[in-house]
């Protein structure tokens, strides 16, 4: 009897764990094998400027172009702020207070991203487009923006962790030596953190690329490359957005389907690098979803 | 001596007011949801189906509808999780398998949203011909928490120090006696902490189900698997794009703050659990 | 009470699939053919408890596809159907049912409007698309730079209009400074913005989004008025339709039925079209 049990407690978590394998390896052959016609039909040409479905041209430069412009606006604007943010919740707050103010903070990463996204479309834009005398308030930079509010919560907590965690002798030590906080924040706290921090920014930066909901409404979703390139006051698509607009109308088997599929396959596989490189540098540390 | 104390004063400030911006936007998000929600919300408007496209009525069927899926996305996700769990603690011995275990669990929770909602498109929807369904909008939801569920399963079997395996080993229990009557109710208690704050995450997703789960209008509670059912937040969706109808928008603000309001309640009940498992 | 948690969970979902099923028809398509078919599936639920109507949006692209994929059985569109369609689903003989009209109204931001600009050639209005023109200024208007919105690439309002006014359905506008997808959201762009031009259906005209009048050839004016689309002098017309697989039948027949009726018309009157003559 409890030998039955026994090997049926095997093989129950021996399923379980073949399941959870069996989901990523098949999410991984669907988006190569439904990209295959693309890269077949069009090879090269899938990565140049112009994507005009009625005559066939897919090319995904622009949105490749517009996913690292907007990641990198909301990583320029959410590290700083981040990392200084959760300076002072870990450095300068009362202890007492740090736990129920991080949670606080933890709270902005609650909002679900099309929630972000009203936001951004009721407020943003028209702030946006206000302040600059824009055409519109559907730019780069509105997403870009939208963005870094919404990774922010990573940062935070995730760099607060790493300082928090650092033993207190290194920081007595410090101030025994008559430093400045500053100083001691630069060249003792910092440093030894900084593999941790990368970790964060690793992780912030994989879920700003696959960010969907709010920039596909903010973005202004138009399939070009800004002129000059640098402008980020005006509209633009990134892959989310376009997969986000266009991917019903398409039909399962076509090649303009097969092209969306294959914006799909490079995401998940830049999202899948950088997971790697984060795992990598929080490898001590076992957490996901703060 | 003065110039580093300058520095550190300006540095201090700057920290400070980082800080200040953040607590800001907070303030901001919940004060604008809250306040813009709250015009929104009545007994009618929680209780009555939608009408005229969202902008009158109420969102009895959008509530139904991701509680319905959810639900459905904690039983299928839940089991699986926590044997993942207990095979990766239990069974995965030599560093080099437990290290692709985690590669695994770690890529899977890195995979973006709109990622699952093509995959779900293209392999349930077209291969399998489901359909646009509510139930499949379960299994990518539950695929897509699964390694939240998994992470905190694993480490709640994983504090349970290894001198209780052994005594009990030395006994004469059979393994699998050992994780059922040990392993296995303190992995269901990391299981249960992932599973509402996975839950937390669930609800809130729009672009896993845009494509596969759900319909504008004319949905009831689904009586089949193979039905669409209307979301919460779908619905924000469609009504965050007529953003200058006035009445629609305020129901926007209306959904949404449900919306948050559930959140909320999944993610710190399940930090509640967790801090009545450890003071246990 | 772990156990009693997972006894109340099976026991919903038991609950849940033992339910009465009901007949379902599913329908999905153009924002424009919505608000009729949405409404008149409420109304028709009423009177005949034992169907459902599920409504799905997404553009007349959407329609086609998930008809033709068998996930719906009830198209909407607002413009006809492509060779590529056709060729896309060789086997299905897709039915089209003509259920109202409608006109495609060239609008601009009710800034523009009241700065004088009410009318445009077709002419005028390819080269804004085009990107030929940039500036108001250039069309008699105020010193401001114009907002070309145009809409994503299968919807059916801008195959109508870009045929008319390009000439080709599937025409490419350079000038475009957005791309938005349903009807609300590209009012609703036009709304927020001084300075927009874009393309609506004839329902979707307000106070702060206003239709331009057309010029044809020979330099009358056409204003976008109902009389004006029953008679068939403005320009930029289209049927409203829905498409089947194949002849309707039973419950589907019977909600078509429905909505090309005396009561099913009432609701294509007041969505803002001009019903269809029988």
């Amino acid at each position: 009897m409890s030998k039955l049990t026994g090997k049926i407690g095997k093989s129950y978590v021996l399923t379980s764990i073949i399941i959870s394998a069996i989901v990523i390896v098949l999410v991984f052959i669907i988006l190569v094998g439904n990209s295959w016609q693309a890269v077949s039909n069009l090879g090269w040409n899938l990565f140049s400027l112009r994507w005009n479905a009625p005559t066939g041209e897919f090319g995904i430069l622009s949105m490749c172009y517009g996913t690292a412009i907007v990641t990198l606006i909301a990583l320029l604007l959410a590290v700083p702020l981040g990392i200084m943010t959760a300076i002072f919740t870990s450095e300068m707050l009362p202890s007492k207070l740090r736990i129920p103010v991080k949670s606080l903070l933890e709270l902005l990463a609650g909002i679900p991203s099309i929630i972000y996204g009203l936001i951004g479309i009721a407020f943003f834009a028209i702030w946006l487009q206000d302040l600059f005398q824009l055409q519109s308030g559907r730019t780069i930079l509105t997403a870009g923006f939208l963005l870094a509010i919404m990774i922010l919560p990573t940062i935070i907590t995730l760099v607060d962790d790493a300082l928090h965690n650092i033993p207190k002798q290194y920081q007595e030590a410090s101030m025994g030596l008559g430093l400045y906080k500053y100083e001691i924040i630069k060249n003792t706290l910092l440093p030894i953190a900084k593999a941790d921090i990368y970790g964060a920014i690793l992780l912030a930066f994989g879920r700003a690329l696959g960010e969907t909901m709010a920039v596909m409404l903010v973005i202004g979703s138009i399939d070009k490359i800004p002129s000059p390139f640098f402008n980020v006051l005006s509209p633009g698509q990134t892959i989310t957005s376009k997969l986000g607009r266009e991917i019903a109308e398409t039909s399962f088997g076509s090649v303009h389907f097969s092209a969306m599929i294959f914006m799909g396959l490079i995401l998940f596989t830049l999202v899948f690098i950088i997971t790697l490189f984060s795992q990598r540098a929080n490898k001590k540390r076992i957490r996901l979803y703060e | 001596m003065n110039s580093r104390k300058t520095i550190n004063s300006i540095f201090k400030n700057a920290v400070r007011l980082s800080f200040i911006f953040c607590a800001g936007i907070l303030v901001f998000l919940f004060g604008t949801i809250i306040w813009k929600g709250s015009a929104a919300i009545s007994l009618d408007f929680l209780t009555k189906p939608t009408e005229n496209f969202g902008a009158a009525g109420g969102i009895v069927h959008q509530i139904t509808g991701s509680l319905l899926m959810i639900l459905t996305t904690a039983i299928i996700s839940f089991p699986i999780a926590l044997g993942t769990a207990i095979y990766r603690s239990e069974y995965l011995k030599n560093p080099r398998s437990q290290n692709m275990a985690d590669t695994l669990i770690f890529s899977l929770n890195g995979i973006p949203s709109i990622i699952f909602g093509i995959f779900g498109l293209i392999f349930f929807v077209n291969i399998l011909g489901t359909g646009v369904s509510w139930f499949v909008g379960s299994i990518i939801l539950a695929m897509m928490i699964l390694p939240t569920l998994v992470l905190s399963a694993y480490q709640s079997v994983n504090s349970v120090p290894s001198i209780y395996r052994e005594s009990a080993l030395a006994l004469g229990m059979t393994k699998w006696k050992v994780i059922s009557t040990v392993l296995l109710p303190k992995g269901i208690n990391g299981a249960i902490t992932g599973l509402l704050i996975g839950i937390a995450r669930a609800i809130g997703e729009t672009a896993p189900i845009m494509f596969i789960a759900t319909a504008f209008s004319g949905v009831q509670f689904p009586t089949t698997l193979l039905q669409p059912v209307s979301a919460l937040p779908t619905h924000i969706l469609s009504l965050a794009q007529q953003a200058t109808n006035p009445a629609a928008l305020q129901n926007a603000w209306g959904t949404s703050m449900v919306l948050v309001i559930l959140v909320v309640l999944f993610s710190t009940s399940g930090l509640l659990v967790r801090l009545r498992f450890q003071k246990k | 009470m772990k156990i009693k948690f997972i006894l109340f969970l099976s026991c919903t979902t038991f609950c849940l699939f033992s339910c009465t099923k009901k007949e379902s028809i599913t329908i999905s398509g153009s924002t424009t053919v919505l608000p009729v078919i949405s409404n008149a599936a409420n109304a028709y639920k009423n009177t005949h408890t034992d169907v459902n109507i599920i409504v799905n949006a997404g553009g007349s692209g959407v329609g086609m596809n998930q008809l033709g994929e068998e996930k719906t059985s009830m198209g909407m569109i607002s413009r006809d159907i492509t060779n590529a369609e056709k060729e896309k689903y060789p086997k299905t003989n897709f039915k089209v049912i003509a259920i109202g009209k409608d006109a495609v109204v060239a609008v601009v931001s009710s800034e523009i409007y009241d700065a004088g600009i009410t009318e445009l050639t077709l002419a005028q209005l390819a080269a804004v698309y085009k990107g030929e023109i940039k500036n108001w200024k250039e069309l008699g208007g105020p010193d401001k730079e114009i907002l070309c919105v145009d809409k994503e690439a299968a919807r059916g309002t801008r195959h109508v209009f870009m045929e008319i006014v390009m000439g080709d359905k599937e025409a490419e506008a350079p000038g475009a400074d957005l791309v938005l997808g349903s009807n609300n959201e590209e009012q609703t762009s036009i709304v927020q913005s001084d300075a927009a031009i874009g393309m609506l259906s004839n329902a979707w005209l307000n106070d702060d989004v206003k239709g331009l009048n057309i010029k044809m050839n020979d330099s009358i004016f056409i204003e976008p008025s109902l009389a004006n689309i029953v008679n068939g002098t403005y320009p930029i017309t289209r049927n409203l339709e829905i498409v089947t697989r194949g002849e309707p039948k039973g419950q589907l027949k019977e909600f078509i039925d429905y909505v090309l009726g005396p009561e099913g018309q009432k609701f294509v009157e007041e969505a803002g079209y001009v019903k269809i003559n029988r």
